[in-house]
């Protein structure tokens, strides 16, 4: 299907999932903690760091999607979420990440897309 | 390759976190023997590594991307077959081993890099961190940079399916598609969609995304909460972006400081919260509130120690808290280390920390999450805020907190908009412009700009760039708040704008019409409205000033009403807020009215005066209600307080009103007994103490007299209404605004139950039931003489009273003559044209006798004898006897009633004949009118005065009278049914024959009353006696005939015949007797002729003296007296002998009633001044 990854599912039931303010990836903040991002960590570092998870998730946002084939799946299109793991995303998430991950990703020249539909072209 | 821990299986165990994760000896140390081996790994590795050291290297990158991209696609199964290819020499040597390779790798590779090209290098390195593993893949962003607009859908792309599932489990059933897809996805049948997803915004509804509705349902088969019965919809191409843009609509992300929230849950629940910071991501908000802390608790002190002790509040005292909360108060470092002792309570600089919470200038301050505080629709009171701002001593930032609320209420004030409406852009490229909205679309408005610059354009703008503009001067109403339909004049616009945004408010002041106090509120709220607002003065029944009973020892009055409570002064002058429902009673108006208390001077208080206390404030006020007779509800416009209503005890006040002018009002009514009395009220004009008696004349407005008295006495009387397009119906009056013929009535019309609103003018009351009333008129006709403007006025009383009006020119209306006034005053003053139709031109009515007290109405109609102009006299008094009430003789009704008859009365003869011929069964007589009989009340002698005489001046002259007879309607002498007594079985009266009238003289002759009838003497009837008849001159000193000289004189008829009727009738006389006292004539004068109209018949006046019967039927008759006759009583009925003369038959008439007919003559009974005496 795809060569993506899949993330964690997390139990439906949980209470604290928490969705990435980068990639709107939802996961349990315990699993933020045991591996961090699937698909960001490696610019936010979340693994293993509580106040990271803090700043760079949230328990707020809106809509959640169940990714299974991102490749061709137009949602993820739509999401920008195609090159991600598969998992449960978030269709909104409120707030931005921190000012110091902004400004990492625009010393790598890559746009900063909130994923709270704030903006939009 | 093994050194590496392949990231999708860890994922997919869910393994516990492993903190050497990057380090491969770590993590093969727990999965293998353990740390005791370690040196033997090492060196069973270094073994190896010699063997393979490059080909690892090779490997390992390799084996990388393929184990990543099998265990993504082919699962653990393949994983765990490629760790089995390699494990034989790792059977041998020691998995730990790879410690060693890895090192050597390392060293291996710095050699490698060093061979190779940088390029090589980094290529390889990034394909080796590039995703996933031990590194984590560089996050590039990748699609970051494409439009939004170029991902939308195309027809290549898999469709949308919208697939209905159980409210509330949306998001559940997203996951387990996920997890299905996950699990089915190297079965025979994998699932085959490629996403699926839920919006909070759009419950009972999940969206997949799959290539046909049929995988759709297949991955939706076996699932709880999914209906794929009600249909797997395509969402059409354009929609499906809009399905993942919903913006969800709250305002969580204009969070800012200052904002208003409220708290969701726990002890604070509803409470208002103001958001003092935001964290960084957005998820919690600091926010202060008013604490509610528990000064009461309810456990004993040690109980509170205890609690201190226990570091959650929630759980602190549960019990307390769940019954009822705490009040909210501002946390006092005092009260608490009071209650909770010192302990407790620790200081921290400026805050305090008081069983975990942190305290900071009385508030709360916490740090809540964002989901469990309310950020919509929190429409904050004027009170909760005042509660922040009582510490803010800074007006400044008082502003800003009401501008913030203004923001958050911005969606209510798009609603608020109306076309027509006044506004102002306040932002955007338009700014400044202002104009009148013409339309509104949603959130676009379209507006015609006033600025002349721009000749009334229209110009479309979005709703929330623009404010309602008022200026200084414009009349307001308020359409929404507390402060709803308070109107009043602009008198300040103040802007908000100096805090950082422009506001779309503006906070407008205005003195209000009603209290005259300044009164601020957002220009949102207000309209501009020409009205003057009386709205708030209402709610529900209840009404400004009403007096309403709370609970069964407190009353109040209503002194200010908001939009649905009102403020409450209590007779204990306490005031309350109070809801209708609290209400349990509202005292009745007339209660209040009726309600009597007196003041420190033991004058009657009533509702309305004006009073003064005459201790204390001496506050000055209008009395509004009285409560028991001892409190006083008091209302000056002037005072401040409560709304200008005040209570104080009845007793401490004095009258500022002077006390003249109360005088009348003050006696009870029914004690004023001038006032009760109808006749002196209407008639006594200026005797009556009332000022406005007076004023009202003759037209009967006598009631303002009364008009103090505790209500509308015509309130509850029938009436019918005698003009207008109701005229003819009749009615119950149920209300009255007033005295006067103007004022208006509110009667209930027996037909159709409807009620109308109709001047009194045009009412004239019925009286019911009291047809057989007898002696009405003295006791009933006070009740409404006075007050009723209509009937006959003021007037009509007299009638009963005294009979001694002369019955000049009275329509014998049925509803003036009621059966209670049997008399009725003829000088006619009151416009009712059924009351006095004819006063004065009583000619060509019958006239109809007065006093008659007769009961019954038919009697009485017919009863006096009222002389026409026309009409030949009649005689009054006729003694008949009411045919209703006794057949024969029965005297019942003494009075005198006339007898009389001939033309009399065109208007009722028929009646009456029919009437009495029943009755009485006699009279054929040609004058036919015998028997009529007017029962006439006795009345009083006075009764008879009706003749119509000469009718020209009668009503002129008869107006006084009523003076006389008035005063005193139940006076002896007038006694409604003195009851003469009467002579049993009388027979037939006798038929005088001629027209002569008989003269009955008045005891009080309260007028000298001209005779009826001018030419009586010239009946045909009378002339056999004419020669004996004795008459006596009267009348001519009213008329100044001949100075009235012979007035008075006694003379014999010698002759008297016919002439023209343009002559006047004359008869030649013998003056036999001057009258005593007046000086003798000479005897030249003894014969002379004399006009007839001066001539009256003299009663009998002694026993055995002969007479000629006048009237009745047997006129013409000579009798004799059988009775000696009373001189005090000139209606007497006597009892007369027929004297059977030549010619002179009785007649037949009456039989039955004959008495006893004997030989030479019958025995009868004749009034006496139905007779002339012969001399």
């Amino acid at each position: 299907m795809s060569d993506a990854a899949s993330a964690i599912i997390p139990p439906t039931k949980s209470r604290h999932l928490r969705a990435c303010l980068l990639c709107s990836i939802i996961q349990t903040s315990a699993d933020f903690r045991s591996i961090g991002c699937p698909n960001c960590e490696e610019i936010l570092q979340l693994k293993d760091n509580p106040d990271r998870i803090l700043a760079c998730t949230t328990s707020y946002f809106d809509g959640v999607i169940a990714l299974i084939d991102t490749e061709t799946s137009w949602v993820a299109r739509w999401q920008r979420t195609a090159k991600y793991a598969r998992g449960m995303y978030a269709a909104r998430v409120k707030g931005r990440v921190p000012e110091d991950v902004e400004a990492e990703l625009d010393s790598r020249g890559i746009k900063y897309r909130p994923r709270d539909q704030s903006e939009q072209d | 390759m093994s050194d590496n821990e392949s990231p999708p299986r860890r994922k997919l165990y869910d393994d516990e976190e492993d903190e050497e994760e990057e380090d491969s000896e770590g993590s093969e140390d727990v999965e293998n023997e353990g740390s005791r081996k370690k040196p033997k790994r090492v060196k069973q590795r270094q073994k190896r590594d010699a063997l393979s050291r490059f080909l690892d290297i090779e490997a390992e990158v390799s084996d990388e991307e393929e184990e990543d991209e099998d265990l993504s696609s082919e699962g653990e199964a393949g994983f765990i077959t490629k760790e089995g290819a390699l494990p034989e020499d790792e059977d041998e040597d020691d998995l730990s081993g790879r410690h060693h390779a890895r090192v050597d790798k390392r060293r291996q590779a710095e050699e490698y890099r060093a061979e190779k090209s940088a390029e090589e290098i980094a290529r390889e390195l990034a394909d080796r961190y590039g995703r996933g593993g031990g590194g984590h893949r560089r996050f590039t962003g990748e699609m970051s940079e494409i439009p939004q607009r170029l991902l939308m859908p195309s027809v290549h792309d898999a469709s949308l399916w919208q697939v209905r599932v159980k409210p509330g489990r949306e998001r559940e059933i997203v996951f387990s598609l996920m997890r299905k897809s996950l699990d089915l996805e190297y079965t025979n049948k994998p699932v085959s969609i490629l996403s699926a997803f839920q919006r909070d915004s759009l419950p009972g509804m999940i969206y997949v995304e799959a290539r046909s509705a049929q995988q759709v349902s297949q991955a939706c088969n076996g699932l709880v909460g999914v209906y794929p019965s009600r249909g797997i919809h395509l969402v059409p191409i354009d929609e499906m972006a809009l399905l993942l843009m919903i913006k969800k609509v709250d305002g969580g992300e204009k969070i800012v400081p200052g904002t208003w929230v409220r708290l969701k849950r726990g002890k604070y629940a509803g409470d208002l919260a103001q958001v003092v910071d935001v964290t960084e991501n957005g998820e919690e908000v600091g926010v202060r509130f008013v604490p509610r802390i528990d000064l009461n608790p309810r456990e004993d002190d040690g109980g509170g120690r205890k609690r201190k002790k226990n570091p959650a509040p929630n759980t602190t005292n549960p019990s307390s808290s769940s019954s009822s909360r705490p009040p909210q108060r501002l946390f006092n470092f005092e009260e608490v280390i009071k209650v909770y002792g010192r302990n407790a309570v620790s200081k921290r600089g400026q805050v305090f920390v008081f069983l975990g919470d942190t305290y900071k200038d009385g508030f709360v301050e916490k740090d809540i999450k964002l989901n469990s505080i309310i950020l919509e629709d929190v429409n904050p009171t004027l009170d909760e805020i005042t509660m922040f701002s009582a510490n803010n001593t800074n007006l400044e930032e008082t502003m800003v907190d009401l501008s913030i609320i203004a923001e958050a209420s911005r969606k209510a004030a798009l609603a608020v908009l109306q076309p027509g409406d006044h506004v102002e852009v306040f932002q955007g490229e338009q700014a400044g412009l202002h104009g009148t909205v013409q339309e509104i679309h949603g959130d676009t408005l379209t507006i015609i700009a006033l600025d002349p610059a721009l000749h009334s354009q229209k110009i479309d703008l979005p709703a929330r760039s623009v404010r309602k503009r008022f200026k200084p001067g414009d009349h307001v109403k308020v359409m929404q708040g507390k402060n709803t339909g308070e109107t009043g004049l602009v008198v300040s616009v103040a802007d908000t704008n100096n805090s950082r945004t422009m506001n779309e408010n503006t906070i407008v002041t205005f003195i209000s019409d009603m209290s005259m106090q300044e009164i601020s509120v957002f220009s949102k709220d207000l309209r501009e409205a020409a009205e003057v607002g009386n709205t708030t003065n209402i709610v529900g029944e209840y009404e400004l000033h009403d007096l309403v009973q709370l609970d069964l020892q407190t009353v109040g009055v209503i002194y200010k009403t908001h939009q649905s409570s009102f403020l409450i002064l209590t007779q204990h002058s306490q005031s309350r807020l109070v809801h209708p429902h609290q209400i349990s009673l509202k005292k009745d108006k007339s209660d209040s009215l009726r309600s009597i208390a007196t003041d420190s001077h033991g004058f009657e208080i009533r509702v309305g005066d004006m009073m003064k206390e005459s201790e204390g404030e001496q506050r000055k006020g209008r009395v509004l209600h009285i409560h028991q007779s001892h409190f006083a509800f008091l209302f000056n416009r002037d005072i401040a307080e409560n709304g200008g209503v005040f209570v104080t005890r009845a007793r401490g006040l004095v009258s500022i009103t002077p006390k003249g002018a109360l005088g009348a009002g003050k006696l009870p009514p029914g004690a004023d007994l001038t006032k009760m009395n109808p006749a002196a009220a209407g008639g006594a004009q200026g005797l009556g103490p009332n000022p406005s008696g007076a004023a009202s004349g003759g037209g009967g407005l006598v009631g303002s007299a009364i008009g103090r008295g505790p209500r509308d006495r015509l309130i509850g009387a029938h009436v019918v209404v005698i003009k207008g397009p109701h005229k003819g119906y009749v009615g119950i009056v149920k209300d009255t605004n007033g005295v006067g013929l103007t004022a208006l009535a509110r009667v209930e019309l027996n037909t159709g139950n409807k009620i109308i609103s109709i001047e009194k003018g045009k009412l004239h009351r019925k009286l019911w039931g009291n047809n057989n009333n007898n002696n009405g008129s003295g006791g009933r006709t006070p009740g409404w003489g006075g007050r009723t403007p209509f009937g006959s006025g003021g007037r009509t009383p007299f009638g009963a009273g005294a009979g001694a009006g002369v019955g000049g020119g009275r329509t014998p209306n049925p509803y003036a003559a009621g059966n209670q006034t049997p008399a009725w005053n003829t000088g006619s003053k009151t416009p009712n044209p059924y009351a006095h139709g004819n006063a004065g031109g009583g000619n060509q009515t019958p006239a109809w006798n007065v006093g008659s007290k007769t009961p019954n109405p038919y009697t009485l109609g017919g009863g006096g004898g009222g002389g026409g102009g026309q009409t030949p006299a009649w005689n009054v008094g006729g003694r008949t006897p009411n045919p209703y009430v006794n057949k024969n003789s029965t005297s019942g009704n003494g009075g005198d009633g006339g007898g009389g008859n001939s033309t009399w009365g065109g208007a009722t003869p028929g009646r009456w004949d029919s009437d009495r011929n029943e009755d009485n069964g006699s009279h054929k007589d040609g004058g036919g009118r015998g028997g009529w009989g007017s029962p006439i009340p006795a009345g009083s002698g006075s009764g008879i005065g009706g003749w119509g005489a000469d009718i020209s001046s009668s009503s002129s002259w008869n107006a006084p009278t009523p003076a006389f007879g008035a005063p005193t309607p139940s006076g002896l002498g007038y006694a409604p049914t003195p009851v003469i007594p009467s002579t049993p079985g009388y027979g037939q009266q006798q038929i005088a024959s001629t027209p002569a009238p008989t003269y009955s003289d008045y005891e009080s002759n309260a007028a000298p009353t001209p005779e009826p009838s001018p030419t009586w003497l010239l009946d045909p009837t009378l002339s056999l006696h004419l020669s004996v008849l004795h008459i006596r001159i009267l009348g001519t000193k009213l008329d100044k005939y001949l100075d009235g000289a012979f007035e008075g004189v006694q003379a014999r008829v010698l002759a008297a015949s016919r002439v023209g009727d343009s002559f006047e009738q004359t008869a030649l006389i013998k003056i036999e007797g001057w009258p005593e006292g007046s000086s003798e004539g000479d005897d030249s004068q003894s014969e002379r002729s004399f006009p007839i109209r001066y001539l009256q018949p003299v009663a009998p006046a002694t026993q055995d003296a002969t007479a000629v019967i006048l009237y009745g039927p047997r006129k013409g008759e000579k009798v004799k007296m059988r009775q000696r006759p009373d001189e005090g009583s000139r209606t007497e009925v006597v009892v007369v002998e027929s004297v059977v003369e030549s010619g002179g038959t009785s007649r037949e008439g009456g039989g039955g009633e004959e008495g006893g007919g004997g030989g030479g003559g019958a025995f009868w009974e004749c009034q006496k001044d139905w007779m002339c005496v012969c001399w």
